[in-house]
């Protein structure tokens, strides 16, 4: 576990039992700042877990803090710092996005001029433009999802707890809403816990993943432990791959050609040395470069191998 | 990668906010204040605006009427206590209108969940709701005759100044106002449909009254004259009529006179108990 001294949450033992149904079975994770991915099925507990999280639910038994407050007794001083973007729809069709993020901004207690402001700047960053002014009935998946985040970030929280945010986006959509979560837990300096089903688009955003299994912790830990391994960077270049490749191989690294892509494998001791060969390889053969990005491992084949071992209690 | 031109906007920073932060309290107020100003439509859709000013427009009727005949005929005929109970059919019709905007989409659209991730508990936010409708329905109801009032100040009549009588007008007001914002909420609050709302509230008025008729005229007519006012109540607007008449000593709008004032004044306190302990209920149970 690598959670930073203050963890962002923290939970020790904690169980969810409904009359029918078991959320949460002894779950002991703590995580830091950054972006932490929860992983999970569906019906694994990741809602209920941020549901106690924010002390609306209050668990079954075992204790749970975020911040360093808890949430069994601290739930409105939680509530003030930490932004929540629910997984189903919330948004009322017949007002625009900005009514609705300058009123949740009031209800987090900021007055309504820098409520305002407030809501202007954040739907900026989230990418909502003219369309802002609009009714948000006539929104799509894509624009309602970004609203849903940015009522989640207007009161400039410290932690934002963001459950299923690519819920019904295309490819495209949920590519602009990962670099977005990214965005929020590098550039806006805002720890996130998102939650997603799907394993293999958390590895391009998070710093660190908890999966759980019927309320259970399979795993956790930093997603450089998951991949360090086999990470390996990306190339497209408009003409001359064969020579780059063959530059690359003559310089001692590992390349492999995948249709357009050039793939290398990024040297597990010296990683500086790889990227820099990258750069002095494309300029030096006065090549355009069109793509240059990190790959790592998939989460997937981890969480397969994990899966089939005993889970970690 | 291909440069989007939005780009450029995406590049001014974030900005942290370090100013204030208020409370909870400043916070249930602004969605009170948010809650009262939709009623009236104020902040929302022309098509919403028509409904609750058309039916305030009714409402000063009969003071325009009222302070012409002071004018010319120096008459006074429409007294302040009994203004709500004339007027009855109206106010239900305003409350049936505008009791389910202020709760049917919160719930429809599952707008609630984002209310209770803030700082505002599930009792802030029925108690916000319950305030704004009550002030709105009190504005509703005492606008007419409060104009009504000044304008018997302002015309020379033969006869003293009823301010008793209006004052007295004025505290019924405040208690039908708690009273019918506490039905409305919680009978539209059990549906998530607007429409289904108003027909719910519009329904309850129409059988509250026309069961409480005709029990009175039942009961009347079969000789049993000492139980026939107890069916009076069942109408909201006689139940507070005796209670107004009860504690402020204004005349009965009904000539057959109700049964004694403590029991109308505490079926009145059990009603609106009764109802704000259901609408709290009913949003424990949707918060979870």
């Amino acid at each position: 576990m690598t959670a930073s001294a203050t963890p962002c949450f923290a939970t020790e033992g904690l169980t969810k039992r409904f009359p029918r149904v078991t959320a949460l079975d002894h779950l002991t994770v703590a995580a830091g700042t950054g972006v932490t991915g929860l992983v999970g099925a569906n019906g694994a507990g990741k809602s209920t877990l941020i549901k106690i999280l924010l002390g609306l639910v209050p668990p079954t038994s075992g204790s749970a803090s975020v911040l360093g407050l808890d949430t069994a007794t601290q739930g409105l001083e939680i509530r003030r710092t930490v932004g929540y973007m629910p997984e189903h729809d919330c948004l009322p069709p017949d007002i625009s996005a900005t009514e609705f993020v300058v009123h949740m901004a009031q209800m987090s207690g900021l007055p309504r001029t820098a409520a305002r402001e407030r809501a202007a700047d954040t739907l900026r960053h989230v990418g909502l433009d003219e369309e802002r002014y609009r009714p948000m009935g006539g929104y799509s998946t894509g624009m309602r999802q970004r609203v849903k985040l940015a009522q989640a970030l207007v009161h400039d929280p410290r932690l934002v707890f963001l459950d299923e945010p690519t819920n019904g986006l295309d490819p495209q959509g949920r590519d602009d809403m990962l670099a977005l979560i990214r965005r929020v837990g590098t550039e806006f300096g805002i720890s996130v816990l998102v939650t997603s089903h799907l394993l293999g688009e958390l590895e391009r955003v998070c710093d660190h993943v908890i999966v759980i299994d019927g309320g259970r912790l399979l795993r956790s830990s930093a997603i450089r432990e998951f991949t360090r391994a086999e990470q390996t960077i990306a190339v497209e270049v408009e003409e001359g791959q064969r020579q780059l490749a063959d530059r690359l191989t003559g310089g001692g690294e590992t390349v492999a050609v995948q249709g357009r892509l050039l793939t290398v494998q990024v040297s597990p001791d010296d990683p500086g040395r790889t990227y820099d060969a990258v750069r002095d390889a494309v300029s030096d053969l006065g090549l355009s470069l069109l793509r240059l990005e990190q790959r790592r491992g998939r989460i997937e084949d981890v969480f397969k191998e994990s899966t089939a071992k005993e889970p970690v209690a | 990668m291909t440069i989007e031109p939005t780009a450029v906007i995406h590049d001014i920073g974030y900005r942290h906010y370090d100013g204030v932060r208020l409370g909870r309290g400043r916070a249930t107020l602004a969605l009170g204040v948010q809650s009262l100003r939709g009623v009236f439509g104020l902040g929302r859709t022309i098509r919403a605006k028509i409904m609750p000013l058309l039916l305030a427009a009714i409402m000063l009727m009969p003071t325009v009427v009222s302070i012409g005949v002071m004018a010319l005929a120096k008459q006074f005929v429409m007294p302040y206590s009994q203004y709500a109970v004339f007027m009855q059919a109206v106010i239900a019709v305003f409350l049936a209108a505008q009791a389910p905007y202020l709760v049917a989409p919160d719930l429809r659209f599952r707008v609630l969940p984002l209310y209770l991730s803030r700082p505002l508990t599930v009792n802030d936010y029925v108690v916000a709701k319950l305030a704004a409708l009550a002030v709105a329905l009190f504005c509703l109801m005492a606008l007419p005759i409060t104009i009504e009032f000044v304008g018997e100040m302002l015309i020379d009549m033969p006869m003293p100044l009823h301010t008793g009588d209006f004052l007295g007008a004025l505290g019924g007001t405040v208690l039908r106002a708690v009273l019918l914002a506490a039905l409305g909420v919680a009978l539209a609050s059990f549906t998530p449909r607007r429409g289904l709302g108003v027909a719910v509230v519009i329904a309850f008025y129409m059988f509250t009254a026309a069961v409480s008729g005709l029990f009175y005229a039942v009961l009347a007519s079969t000789g049993r004259d000492d139980v026939a006012p107890w069916a009076l109540l069942l109408n909201p607007f006689f139940l507070v009529d005796a209670v107004q008449s009860a504690l402020f000593g204004t005349d009965p709008a009904t000539g057959e006179g109700y049964p004694p004032g403590v029991a109308s004044c505490l079926i009145l306190l059990a009603v609106i108990a009764l109802a704000v302990t259901g609408v709290l209920l009913r949003y424990r149970k949707a918060a979870s």
